[in-house]
């Protein structure tokens, strides 16, 4: 008997629906309505920037460039643009191999889901964001000087752009799922042509950006060609490597035995805080999330490193304090923020032995603390050749231990989402006030150092700043005990969020 | 260790999750706690170990003399050792010496301090267990933090190899990549290991094979009859509840339908009539 089949474009819009419910249920979202208030308005809040923005920059250049269209000027920069974009995706786009496991075991084929999900990531509304900057530059630096048609044909190009800069997105992030190592493939690429637009006094890519979008205002066959010939060809590989993905992910295919196992017996020494020391080791080596955001953090820092060491973009004083400061708070702040966030997977065998939070809370402590120990020596190379100087770092080494960090701490009484620490990096991991808190770290020590420079001199503002954090760290122990105390006194709310945000 | 609960209540929404006016679990009772899906089982033990709110009411562990009851005691926050919650403070009882609050007499309510936490082993559910961590390595922790040392924790391993059948000790195997049914095992035997004088499981029997269900069956009997530990086993396996324990209590809907005494099994007749076995 044959059985009743669905048509395809019903099945297709079954399949959005179930994508569209997805995002909307995600468990931060469904949480409350303020997160989903919030999200709305960081939503609107970068779109006004980036409005803000394109009115700006088309204004500037125009002012700028005399006899160069501000569009041209605009073009020439198209790669940061794309590299922008190319990151950011990271932390909103999931790959469809991951969206496709759950219709594994219905009879559907998974080409046509496959399908369905590659077309929705071109046609996905997120591709069009960039329009907040683009339409707003277009209308004023094209569509008064040079009419409406060059200025679709050039907003055209940059949604193609977009929609295989998407593509190209999807093909690395499916290659990283693979393995980390991956995740080189586009740091390299980016970091060369990043070198190669920074490092010479000229940028040698700026000329051939401006004329290839130039054909796009101009409806010139061949960039049209050549960008959906990219397209297509990002979708075939996308197409070819997703669909053995999603045997994996179907299979859950882990390596059934580790190759290497250490007992972290010099730990045992230090007993119950030893033995969440190791915990906090092994969390990091054996769930790809926890990892990859510790070599994220790795990696930001040996980039920002690498290039102050090699160019003088960033020799002037706030960008030397900036970098030094990031480069002492991005590990802490890559996994900090979040902090109870990977633990609310097992918050319950936690709750269950006395005082274990307080535990964990000092292992983390310390843990973090000793990380510290690798900012000074990758910052080495330029506190020798005098592009940052020893007090800087150790005035940022004691704030970020005894300041930052128990700032960063309090979010361990406030953060109740559990986060997967295997499943590959899946995006909306972090609510409002783990950015809020990410951005008061990065600009109030700055602030702060600067404001003391300018008071006292050098290296006074440096010593007052490792002054306030010898005094933090002299003092963990009763900081810690507090926020372990307001966590046990907001523990049932934790729980329960932890309990409803758990995937899998 | 007794265990004392008074007007306990929990609701979800319109939902009533938990509603027991009065409940006594004995020192050295083995209680089954039986009924239908959402009868409140799960979320009755979770008040126990203090991992979610009461709306109302009070849980209370007691240090109780064996069978038979004593009079329902009261426990209130000025039985706890500390005036202040989770201070350090805290009066910390060493295992089995019997000494610190809950040991003296003095009744304990749970979600006022951590102290119980030091005689009560649990698992209800895979939250329980660190599952980037492998079995050896997750013993090896929990033996730990409740002072347990290296020959006592291998010694209780060779106690249980049998039920590990050769598939959990020694194996280089993240928790997570186990079977259901070995991370049971793994869950039931890390709170068994710091030989507690309140055991609480949830469904212990779910994804076990026949033999690891009589096997857990008979290590539970066992441990009971030899510590005089109170052991509480929530289950929808009737036969298994009804072989181990000494009491069975029925809930419905949150509520205590029927309380039987299951000394001499005649327990039996009485839930099969309740859920229609036979019919």
């Amino acid at each position: 008997m044959r059985l009743p089949t669905m048509n395809k474009y019903t099945l297709y819009k079954l399949i959005a629906r179930n994508a569209d419910l997805k995002a909307e249920r995600h468990p931060m979202l469904d949480k409350n309505r303020f997160m989903k208030f919030l999200m709305a308005f960081m939503w609107l809040y970068y779109a006004a920037i980036l409005v803000f923005l394109g009115v700006v920059m088309a204004m500037g250049m125009k002012y700028s460039y005399n006899g160069v269209a501000a569009f041209h000027v605009f073009d020439g920069g198209m790669l940061w643009l794309l590299i922008c974009d190319f990151w950011f995706r990271f932390v909103l786009q999931e790959t469809p191999a991951q969206n496709v496991q759950p219709y594994a075991l219905l009879p559907i084929r998974r080409s046509f889901l496959m399908n369905v999900y590659l077309a929705r990531a071109g046609l996905s509304l997120g591709n069009l964001y960039w329009g907040f900057l683009l339409v707003p530059f277009a209308l004023i630096a094209i569509v008064i000087p040079f009419g409406w048609l060059h200025s679709f044909g050039w907003l055209l190009g940059w949604w193609l752009l977009l929609v295989a800069n998407g593509y190209a997105y999807l093909f690395c992030r499916a290659l990283i799922m693979k393995h980390l190592a991956w995740t080189l493939l586009p740091a390299v690429i980016h970091g060369a042509l990043i070198a190669i637009m920074l490092v010479p006094d000229k940028n040698p890519l700026d000329m051939p950006c401006t004329l290839f979008m130039y054909g796009f205002f101009k409806w010139a066959v061949l960039p049209f060609l050549c960008t959906m010939a990219v397209i297509a060809f990002f979708y075939w590989a996308n197409y070819r490597l997703q669909m053995g993905m999603v045997h994996d992910e179907v299979a859950k295919k882990e390596d059934r035995e580790l190759r290497h196992t250490s007992e972290l017996s010099f730990l045992n020494r230090y007993g119950k805080l030893g033995e969440y020391m190791k915990l906090e080791v092994r969390q990091r080596m054996r769930n790809k999330s926890v990892r990859m955001g510790f070599l994220i953090g790795l990696g930001i820092m040996l980039m920002f490193s690498l290039v102050m060491y090699f160019s003088d973009v960033y020799d002037n004083s706030i960008m030397r304090s900036f970098i030094c400061l990031y480069n002492y708070v991005i590990l802490g702040m890559m996994t900090l923020v979040t902090i109870m966030c990977y633990e609310g997977n097992y918050i319950d065998g936690l709750m269950s032995r006395r005082e274990s939070i307080l535990q964990l809370l000092t292992a983390k402590y310390y843990f973090n603390v000793l990380l510290l120990l690798i900012p000074p020596i990758i910052l080495l190379p330029l506190m020798i050749i005098g592009k940052m100087s020893v007090w800087m770092n150790v005035g940022y080494l004691f704030f970020t231990a005894g300041v930052v960090y128990p700032m960063l701490f309090q979010m361990a009484v406030y953060n109740d989402n559990t986060l997967p620490m295997n499943t590959k990096m899946t995006g909306k991991q972090g609510n409002m006030a783990q950015q809020i808190i990410s951005m008061v770290i990065l600009f109030l020590p700055l602030g702060l150092e600067k404001l003391a420079g300018l008071l006292l001199g050098e290296p006074w503002g440096y010593v007052l700043l490792a002054v306030m954090g010898i005094v933090g760290l002299a003092t963990h122990r009763l900081w810690l005990r507090n926020v372990y105390t307001r966590f046990m006194a907001r523990r049932y709310k934790n729980m329960e969020g932890f309990r409803a945000s758990r995937q899998g | 260790m007794e265990i004392i609960i008074k007007d306990l209540k929990k609701t979800f929404g319109e939902k009533v999750a938990v509603d027991i006016p009065a409940l006594t679990i004995r020192s050295g009772e083995l209680l089954g706690l039986v009924g239908n899906n959402g009868a409140g089982k799960s979320t009755l033990f979770r008040l126990m170990l203090d991992l979610i709110k009461a709306d109302t009411g009070t849980v209370c562990m007691k240090a109780g003399s064996p069978l038979p009851a004593p009079p329902l005691g009261e426990c209130s926050s000025a039985a706890a050792p500390s005036a202040l919650p989770f201070s350090e403070n805290e009066a910390l009882p060493q295992r089995g010496s019997g000494e610190g609050a809950g040991w003296s007499g003095e009744a304990i309510n749970v979600a006022e301090t951590e102290v119980w936490k030091d005689w009560t082993g649990a698992f209800v559910d895979e939250s329980f267990l660190i599952d980037y961590l492998t079995p050896d390595e997750y013993f090896h922790f929990i033996a730990r933090l409740t002072d347990t040392s290296d020959e006592q924790l291998q010694a209780f391993l060779d106690e249980y190899q049998h039920f590990m059948a050769d598939e959990l000790a020694g194996q280089k195997k993240l928790i997570r990549t186990l079977s259901a049914g070995n991370k049971q095992k793994v869950g039931i035997m890390a709170a068994m290991l710091l030989q507690p004088k309140v055991l609480i499981l949830d469904e212990p029997f779910n994804f076990l094979d026949p033999s690891s269900q009589n096997a857990i069956k008979h290590l539970l009997q066992k441990y009971n009859k030899k510590t005089g530990a109170t052991i509480l086993v929530s289950s929808h396996n009737l036969q298994h509840t009804v072989d181990i324990s000494s009491r069975i209590v029925l809930l419905e809907h949150g509520k205590v339908i029927q309380d039987i005494d299951n000394r001499e099994h005649q327990a039996q007749s009485i839930l099969e009539n309740y859920f229609e076995i036979n019919e």
